[in-house]
């Protein structure tokens, strides 16, 4: 495919760049004239943390401020003023810039890596670079954008084998968020595929044998995964230390105890909401067997131990974007935010997907993703605005059917991601 | 032990001297238009002893009960506070025993009362200055509709104790029967060591007049624990005062027992608390639909946005003072904001102060407290002229989860908040010694001590100050429903296992497949 003038990196750049500009202008407008804010209120809290920070003070004097204090100390600039002009947009305009670098990284990859030609790479880069969502999600204020050129940073890193910036990047990821965590696992036992072609091979044994435990074990310690390993620890490792002895417990507990203890009792798109409500009244005494304690094992089987030793090797985006899928799809909270999680994947699985190259399929897949989430919604609405009672059967089984949908496209993930589509292709 | 009743008449409200007739041994009055005033002083030595036992432990006590029926609080009874049950104490003497507040508070007012103990279940109010002292250290609240557990309380625990069918039982029951009021105040002060008890009802039982017949003190000088030493009554009526922070009262004034007549009097005071005209009056509705994020609507009338006729120096500005159970919450920060296009759109000024639980994610069962207060300036028309119907102040706030139940709703009940205007003037008046003088209500010390209050009056238009809200909750019956506990329980794993299974089942068929060739660097 040629590079058309559409699909020139200049032009894509610059047309993402002016979609952010305009959303920046138009939120500024909407906040200055309508008592119905364009800015987040998430962004309110990160600011009014900047501002704490820049007064000495720790971030976590701001209630509901659940974050690195590195996101506050970024923030500081909001609290000038240049000029007699307020620098309290910095923070989206960073957060917007993130969202085209992310954008720029991965067309960058889709070039290197995945062979396509630039106007290609662009055409499929275009799914972020010129998401309104995407664009809107961070001219608003919320923090997704810099998660996103952290994560397709994480993923140019290891594709391009530059291991001490890869370890660097999720080390830093998951300092910020957490659950980037398990992208570390998908990387380690793909770095054994790509360290020497044969290690997949190795590992069914040279001579159709199977290989004996220690040499599993010995042969999987490779130099690039040790290395891999260590500065994604000392990474995140010094960055807690560090943030630990400047802001002590608050900083443990709001940044990271808080996901442990908190109870989701609220609503969500996640199909163990109405358990948790059920489950957290009056600590849960009465009710059943405490099945919700058992969530995790179904999502950290799935995306952390299955997932990456079954794709990994196969398709490293692939993997990671089905972990993220599974990861967001079976966890016990979750807010239309975490879409946006998986959102950065979608340039590197689309362009060999079945969902492109069987349209009916892909356009089912999209048609009961929306509906599944438009009936949500629905009951949420009901809920939420006019105050009926729709936790059951309404909240319950709309969140059930969207999982059972995240299920099935999962499976088409996997399959997509595992090389079976393309070889029914080929097979008929 | 000292009794006080005054009678309030309305200004101008016909008066014959025959409807006062005071004899050696009682007063009579006969279908007097009036407020009542019924006022006990009662010395430490003549407490109960489980009463004692926990007014030891502080330096003060304030309980204060409002009822929920709309009522009239003309002046100089013109203070008002939210309907229901308000616990206010101060210097608490951590001393030894465990928490004894709640426990009375239970006896006294019944289970509705769900107060664990002052440490879980009460709050802090800011204090603004120390030297003023009627803020109070902790400060709790429930809505409490029946004053009726009290009165039981007294019959039963104080009454019956008196030998049975004698003057003193009678008046114990009579005067027990006195907080069947409008609103009724206890406190007691540690310093002077004295309890006083006064309840205020605006209109007597029944046809609204009051017939009563006031004995002399039978226990006069016996130096008892318990019995009346003496009776006071007053008939009183406002007049205008020269100076616009005074209030000027006129009336008759006796002792019962003591005097030969009822004796002419005339004096004025200084005083705290206003009342507007009639016509200043405010409605709290909730609009609808209400949903998880109901917003609260003050509908002020024309004449509650007029200036009050402070003295010319003060600064006037109107307020109101919500006191939300935990069910219910504002979010501090959206309140707080400085954004003129929000505050011009709900007509409010400025988020003055608030305390208590004002959480912004936990559910009602993972909340002790009982809830939260809130002061907020209100924004006034700037051309009164213009506001020719009503003035609409809006809230806006969140309903917390609340636990299951088997219709799938609860209902909560939010008392209306108070609205006054509050004048501070520079130099400011003094408040000297008023007979009437009524602190420690929560929303008056969070202004300075020389601050006057104006009354809006709750409008009559609806007889329950306060307002009901459906919460929908999830709904589970447990006998008969579908969606019982269980059925959540096994529907959600049975779901997310078979969900689970075929994911793996995908992943199955991907590792068992030949296809090893590695996507990378595949080039289409």
């Amino acid at each position: 495919m040629a590079v058309s003038i559409f699909t020139s990196p200049p032009l894509i750049i610059t047309l993402s760049l002016a979609l952010r500009v305009t959303l920046l202008i138009y939120g500024s407008w909407q906040d200055a004239v309508s008592p119905v804010k364009y800015t987040d209120i998430d962004y309110l809290v990160f600011t009014d943390a900047a501002r704490y920070v820049s007064q000495g003070l720790s971030p976590y004097s701001r209630d509901t401020y659940r974050y690195t204090p590195l996101l506050a100390w970024l923030l500081v600039p909001t609290t000038w003023n240049v000029a007699g002009f307020s620098l309290f947009s910095f923070g989206k305009v960073l957060f917007a810039a993130a969202d085209v670098v992310a954008g720029w990284l991965v067309a960058k990859c889709l070039r290197t890596h995945y062979g396509m030609d630039t106007g290609r790479a662009m055409k499929f880069a275009c799914v972020w670079l010129l998401n309104p969502m995407v664009a809107n999600i961070s001219t608003r204020g919320s923090s997704e954008g810099l998660l996103g050129v952290l994560v397709a940073g994480v993923l140019w890193a290891a594709l391009s084998r530059r291991v001490v910036v890869a370890g660097m990047l999720l080390g830093l990821g998951v300092h910020f968020k957490i659950y980037p965590f398990v992208y570390g696992v998908s990387i380690l036992w793909w770095l054994g595929a790509s360290t020497s072609s044969k290690d997949s091979d190795k590992d069914k044994g040279s001579n159709g044998k199977e290989k004996t435990i220690p040499q599993s074990i010995t042969g999987f310690i490779t130099p690039s995964r040790i290395l891999l390993t260590l500065t994604a620890l000392t990474t995140f490792l010094a960055l807690n230390i560090t943030m630990y002895t400047l802001y002590g417990n608050p900083f443990l507990q709001h940044t990271y105890l808080h996901h442990l203890t908190r109870i989701d009792h609220r609503h969500n798109f996640s199909p163990y909401s109405t358990l948790l409500y059920l489950a957290s009244v009056d600590g849960g005494n009465g009710y059943g067997y405490r099945f919700e304690s058992l969530a995790f094992i179904p999502q950290i089987l799935l995306s952390v131990v299955v997932i990456p030793v079954v794709l990994a090797k196969r398709d490293l985006a692939g993997a990671m974007l089905a972990q993220t899928f599974a990861f967001v799809g079976f966890n016990k909270v979750c807010t239309s935010q975490y879409f946006l999680w998986y959102l950065i994947f979608l340039p590197f699985y689309l362009p060999n997907s079945s969902l492109l190259k069987k349209p009916q399929l892909g356009l089912l897949v999209a048609a009961l993703w929306v509906i599944a989430q438009a009936l949500w919604l629905h009951q949420g609405f009901r809920l939420e605005f006019l105050g009926i009672s729709s936790f059951v059967p309404g909240l319950f089984l709309a969140g059930l059917f969207f999982y059972v949908v995240n299920c099935w496209i999962l499976g088409i993930l996997i399959q997509d991601a595992g090389g079976l589509s393309a070889q029914e292709q080929v097979a008929k | 032990m000292k009794r006080r009743i005054t009678f309030i008449q309305p200004p101008n409200a016909p008066f014959s001297p025959d409807q006062a007739v005071l004899t050696p041994d009682a007063l009579s009055v006969t279908n007097l238009d009036a407020v009542r005033e019924e006022r006990l002083t009662v010395s430490y030595d003549e407490l109960p002893d489980d009463i004692r036992t926990v007014i030891d432990q502080y330096q003060a006590v304030h309980i204060r009960w409002a009822t929920e029926q709309s009522h009239k609080a003309p002046a100089p009874l013109a203070s008002r506070i939210s309907s229901g049950l308000h616990v206010f104490v101060s210097g608490e003497k951590r001393a030894e025993g465990e928490d004894a507040l709640c426990p009375l508070l239970k006896r006294m007012f019944g289970e509705e009362v769900d107060c664990l103990s002052t440490e879980k279940s009460f709050i802090e109010p800011p204090i603004l200055s120390k030297r003023f002292s009627s803020t109070a250290d902790l400060y709790y609240y429930s809505v409490l509709s029946f004053a009726t557990p009290l009165v039981d309380y007294i019959k039963d625990n104080i009454c019956a104790k008196l030998p049975r069918w004698s003057d003193s039982s009678y008046d114990c029951i009579e005067l027990a029967s006195s907080l069947f009021a409008d609103t009724f105040d206890i406190s007691y002060d540690g310093i002077s060591h004295v309890l006083t008890v006064s309840a205020v009802s605006s209109r007597a039982p029944g046809d609204g007049e009051w017939s009563q017949r006031v004995a002399k003190p039978e226990g006069n000088g016996n130096g008892g624990r318990e019995g009346i030493d003496q009776v006071e009554v007053g008939l009183l009526t406002t007049e205008k005062a020269a100076e616009a922070e005074d209030i000027k009262m006129g009336g008759l004034l006796g002792v019962v027992g003591r005097d030969e007549k009822l004796k002419p009097t005339m004096f004025s005071f200084p005083s705290r608390h206003h009342a507007l005209p009639d016509d200043a009056t405010y409605l709290a509705s909730f609009s609808h639909p209400k949903g998880l994020h109901p917003t609260m609507t003050l509908s002020l009338s024309p004449s509650a946005l007029k200036e009050p006729p402070a003295p010319a120096d003060a600064t006037c500005a109107l307020h109101t003072y919500l006191t939300l159970p935990s069910s219910i919450f504002g979010d501090k920060y959206q309140l707080s904001t400085t954004d003129p296009l929000f505050l011009q759109s709900h007509n409010l000024a400025a988020l003055r102060a608030v305390f208590g639980e004002t959480d912004l994610e936990a559910p009602d069962w993972a909340v002790d407290r009982w809830g939260s207060n809130w002061l907020l300036e209100l924004a006034t028309p700037e051309n009164l002229d213009a506001v020719t119907s009503e003035w609409n102040v809006t809230i806006p706030l969140h309903l917390r989860y609340l636990p299951p139940s088997e219709s799938g709703y609860r209902t909560i009940r939010v008392p209306w908040p108070v609205v006054f205007w509050a004048c501070t003037a520079e130099g400011g008046t003094k408040m000297g010694i008023n007979p009437f003088d009524r602190v420690n209500l929560g929303w008056e010390g969070l202004f300075g001590p020389r601050t006057m209050f104006y009354q809006v009056h709750p409008s009559d238009e609806d007889v329950y100050l306060y307002e009901k809200v459906t919460v929908p909750v999830l709904q589970l019956d447990e006998k008969e429903g579908l969606f019982r506990s269980k059925t959540i329980e096994l529907g959600t794993v049975a779901v997310i296992v078979l969900g689970f299974l075929w994911v793996l089942l995908k992943l199955g068929l991907v590792s068992s497949s030949s296809g090893k060739k590695s996507k990378q660097g595949k080039t289409e």
